[in-house]
């Protein structure tokens, strides 16, 4: 009987079938290609992080004997303990860990290391790796946000394609609540009526889920393909995303779709339930008042029909609740992306290409060479197309620093007090901090003498004498003052065995650093920066060594030069090298169009992404401006016979249209404002820094794309209703 | 033997200012077989009281027992299947399900309850109600008067302890009434059935055993005239 019943149905509205299937296909599809797509972005972040900073979770860096890994191994929750051969030098192990669940990383590393007998500074984590799982701890500073971005802009789509489906039932069970009211008083039961509707939408709804889900599958598959093809998966340092799809996500969407269309079935069952079988076959589908209402603003400004349009809009208050739901999600999702992407530019640039424009134009790695012992480096000095490269190489040691050495700026915010325990440990004689040197190949060293205007010489260190104040958190605004006072020596300490020292004379103590593609005290505010000349370290690297195993070159070239000149420049230069080492070199022309290529393909990526939520949002305001048109004939129908014009009429639409539309632009333009805010205040960008580049004119067009498709579904609307058979339409009282 | 049972019967619409008292204290009962006749004043609550009896409504106060079922004491459960197996409401609009013929629209209560017509008792009550030609087409094919009949065989069809019918020939031209009038007093004769109906005619209401006559909510006037 009831297969009779929903079948009957199904034939007879074949408008309101329709548009079920097609409402659950579409919402199916797109779940299932944005779940597929972001699983693969997500995906790829992994695998690059996994590449480039492998998979280990912490690693602790010290002198352990095969005891002490076999007691990290035995550790509860540990997985996995490897010593990392590639990057073990000397006597010390590097030894990675992987738990059982990320969870509890922070917590038991630090444990471990404990055990082991290795100090807290030298226990690092892999901070991009854990943030790909959500998993962050407080001493890491950098924002992260690219994966709950990810998952916020897959929340804000899912809800609005659940709405979507959603809508389009409501919308049709509405017009049958009067039917389910037949059915009560004739004694269908609730529960009957439930299964009814839920075999109705299961027959309904199974096929186009189904399919949906093959499709989105297939289309993540395919736009992972484009993306490969538009990032060029042959640009160096950037791996092939292949495509991979997890159970889990097939899971998670199916499940979300199915139980959308179960609580949409479900629903007017549940509301059937709650009125008496009366009011049910009382409700005609129309749209009814609760109570009076005036208003009094749409009938001044437009007289009776402002009145009618007013209270038409007052009876659909739910049915529009959710597409000015979905409008505004759109809308702000749209804003935020598109925000976000503007903020992350000036942020790239501002750190990167612009802060480095008259650095570097080379950059060239020498693995396994000392800065004190290159040969080459004269020669690249005087190769024609130069006009400066400094050779110079990295080293890691520590410095104390007693409480009398402190300047008054640095105790005015607190001196050591903020320092985690990585970073500073404090001792009897004050304070131990890290001690970067940057070692110089002598020519650039007394270039270096000359620019800061001292007297030259080889037989002394400069100091960076600068930290910020680290109660201010705005980054990309620091406030410097000078860290510690001024005296003629400085004695650099072993990392690890701070027994041995070695004592050097300070030339000089500044706030400019050499030009270098370097950063200083950005991760660890309280670093003591040394440079010293390569025939400094010569003599001292004996005691205190440290020093990274590879030799860089920064080179930068006269005058404006071309990308060609660079890249024959960057040949020659690796020329002369290769037959001693084999050399790694960058080129920076070359970088920044990598860069820039990267993130126009980034946002061809999620520009495609900001326009399938876009055409969500509209596809809503379609059905459900069509789905109340076909609601409301009787209601035009009413009007039309008492003598309301079909000029009236229309004006009508266009005020209703006016107000729908409306109403999200203004609802979400506050908030966009606010999201926006949010994000400058997060990167500490300034306003009119970010006004300069915001992205007015796509939000601009997005809105306009709002009012015009509203526009349009309401003309839509408009002409079936003129197509309308006036006396059939209200003839038609079985629906009574 | 009783078969009705009303005592106090209260039904409240609105709250506050927008408050409505649709029936006020109606006590009633109506004995097994008899044929009542409702009549009163428009908005005097004759509506409100038969769909309380039909328990497609609540009443606000005061209970209701039909054939010794006390319809407060029924979930909604229980009530759809008492609605099904007891009760037979005819509406002045005809309420059919628009999407299904005359036959599985009359079948229905049946159906529910998953149980087989007896088919000699279908024919019957269709030949009665003269729609037996028209069984095949849909509620809109038919006129006002036959969806009327189609609407009353459904009720029927259970042999429903009581069949409640609010001006069933509100729409209908003199000669339909007439023949709608004389089927029910037919079913009540023939089928022992106890009818309750509320009419604006006149002459309708003087075929009844019994005519209740109703205003402001109040049962005014009682009469027997059997
Ligand atoms: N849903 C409702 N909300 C508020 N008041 C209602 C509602 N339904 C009925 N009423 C009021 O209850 C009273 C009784 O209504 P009812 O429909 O029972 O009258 P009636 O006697 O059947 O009238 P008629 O002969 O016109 O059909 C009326 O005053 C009516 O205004
Ligand atoms: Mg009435």
């Amino acid at each position: 009987m009831w297969k009779d019943y929903s079948a009957g149905y199904i034939k007879h509205n074949r408008s309101a079938g329709a548009t079920i299937i097609i409402a659950a296909f579409i919402s199916a599809l797109l779940l299932s290609l944005l779940c597929g797509e972001f699983y693969n972005l997500w995906k790829y972040e992994v695998e690059r992080i996994e590449l480039e900073e492998g998979g280990w979770q912490s690693r602790i860096v010290g002198e352990l004997d095969e005891a002490d890994i076999e007691a990290v191994r035995n550790f509860a929750h540990i997985k996995e303990a490897v010593v990392n051969e590639a990057e073990t030098k000397g006597q010390e192990t590097v030894l990675d860990l992987c738990f059982d669940h990320m969870g509890m990383v922070f917590e038991d590393t630090p444990r471990i290391a404990e055990l082991v007998g290795i100090p807290p500074e030298d226990v690092t984590y892999n901070y991009p790796l854990m943030a790909m799982y959500l998993v962050r701890d407080s001493s890491d500073r950098a924002p992260r946000l690219l994966f709950p971005m990810f998952l916020f802009i897959l929340v804000l789509a899912s809800v609005s394609l659940i709405v979507i489906i959603h809508n389009s039932f409501a919308v049709s069970m509405n017009g049958r609540l009067h039917q389910f009211g037949i059915f009560a008083s004739i004694g269908a039961t609730p529960k009957q009526i439930r299964t009814c509707l839920l075999q109705e939408a299961a027959a309904l709804c199974a096929v186009p889920v189904l399919a949906g889900n093959a499709f989105g599958i297939l289309g993540s598959m395919v736009l992972i393909h484009l993306t490969n093809v538009l990032l060029g998966s042959d640009i160096p340092g950037r791996h092939r995303a292949v495509f991979g799809y997890h159970p889990i996500v097939l899971g998670v969407t199916l499940l979300a779709t199915v139980l959308t269309v179960w609580i949409s079935a479900w629903l007017p069952a549940w509301k059937l339930s709650r009125c008496t079988p009366l009011e049910a076959i009382k409700n005609t589908g129309e749209l009814q008042l609760k109570r009076k209402k005036n208003y009094r603003m749409l009938t001044l400004l437009f007289g009776v029909e402002g009145e009618l349009a007013g209270n038409a809009l007052k009876a659909q208050r739910k049915a529009l609740r959710t597409a000015s739901l979905s409008l505004v999600l759109s809308f702000l999702a749209f804003t935020i992306m598109q925000s976000f992407f503007a903020t992350s530019d000036i942020s790239i640039r501002e750190t990167y290409f612009e802060r480095y424009q008259d650095v570097w134009d080379i950059m060239v790695t020498v693995p396994g060479a000392e800065v004190d012992s290159l040969q080459e480096t004269e020669e690249i000095q005087s190769l024609p197309g130069v006009e400066r490269a400094i050779t110079y190489q990295k080293a890691r040691a520590k410095r104390l620093i007693s409480q009398g050495e402190m300047t008054e700026d640095m105790k005015s915010f607190g001196g050591f007090s903020h320092a985690a325990g990585s970073e500073v440990v404090q001792t009897e004689k004050g304070w131990v901090v890290n001690a970067p040197v940057v070692i110089l190949d002598d020519t650039s060293f007394l270039a270096y003498c000359d620019e800061l205007g001292i007297v030259p010489g080889l037989d002394g260190a400069v100091i960076l004498n600068q930290i910020r104040d680290v109660t201010n958190p705005d980054f990309r605004h620091p406030d410097y003052m000078p860290y510690v006072k001024e005296t003629g020596t400085s004695v650099l300490l072993q990392r690890g065995n701070e027994e041995m020292a070695a004592e050097i004379p300070v030339l000089a103590y500044t706030d400019k650093e050499p030009a270098l593609r370097e950063e200083y005290a950005t991760l660890d505010y309280y670093e003591l920066v040394h440079f010293l000349p390569a025939s400094l370290w010569s003599k001292i690297k004996g005691q205190i060594g440290g020093a990274e195993e590879e030799t860089l070159i920064c080179v930068l070239g006269k005058g404006q030069v071309t990308g060609e000149e660079l890249s024959s420049l960057q040949g020659e230069i690796e020329g002369r090298l290769s037959g001693a080492y084999t050399v790694e070199s960058e080129n920076r022309i070359q970088e920044r169009e990598l860069n820039e290529r990267q993130i126009n393909g980034m946002k061809t990526v999620f520009g495609g992404l900001c326009l399938l939520l876009a055409l969500i949002g509209i596809g809503n305001v379609f059905s459900n401006t069509l789905g109340f048109m076909r609601q409301r004939r009787r209601e035009f129908a009413r009007y039309l016979s008492v003598g309301v014009t079909p000029e009236g009429l229309r004006k009508m639409f266009c005020i209703e249209a006016l107000v729908l539309a409306g109403r999200p632009v203004l609802i979400t333009l506050p908030l966009a404002v606010l999201a926006v805010w949010g994000m400058l205040k997060m990167s500490y960008l300034g306003v009119r820094e970010f006004l300069a580049e915001a992205p007015l004119v796509s939000v601009g067009i997005f809105m306009l794309g709002i009012l015009g498709s509203v526009a349009l579904a309401y003309y839509l609307g408009w002409r079936n209703v003129k197509r309308m058979d006036l006396a059939e339409v209200l003839r038609d009282d079985t629906m009574m | 033997m009783d078969i009705l049972k009303c005592e106090g019967v209260r039904k409240v619409y609105g709250s506050g200012d927008n408050e409505v008292i649709a029936l006020d204290g109606i006590e009633l009962t109506v004995g097994k077989g008899e044929f009542v006749a409702v009549v009163g004043a428009s908005g005097s609550g004759k509506s409100t009281l038969l769909h309380i009896l039909g328990s497609v409504d609540k009443p606000t106060e005061g209970r209701v027992t039909i054939d010794g079922t006390d319809l407060s004491k029924l979930n909604q459960t229980q009530a759809a299947i008492f609605r099904r197996r007891k009760v037979g409401l005819v509406y002045q609009f005809y309420n059919l399900i628009p999407t299904l013929t005359v036959r599985k629209n009359i079948l229905m209560p049946l159906a529910l309850d998953k149980k087989k017509p007896s088919q000699e008792y279908f024919e019957e009550v269709v030949q009665t109600l003269g729609i037996s030609d028209r069984l095949e087409a849909l509620p809109n094919q038919l006129s006002g008067g036959q969806q009327q009949r189609a609407a009353i065989a459904r009720a029927l069809i259970y042999r429903p302890a009581l069949l409640l019918a609010d001006e069933p020939t509100g729409n209908l031209d003199q000669k339909n009434s007439r023949e709608i009038m004389d089927m029910l007093k037919l079913s009540n004769l023939k089928l022992k059935q106890t009818v309750i109906v509320i009419t604006h005619d006149e002459k309708a209401a003087l075929e009844a055993d019994r005519i209740l006559t109703i205003e402001d909510g109040r049962i005014i006037s009682d009469e027997w005239r059997r």
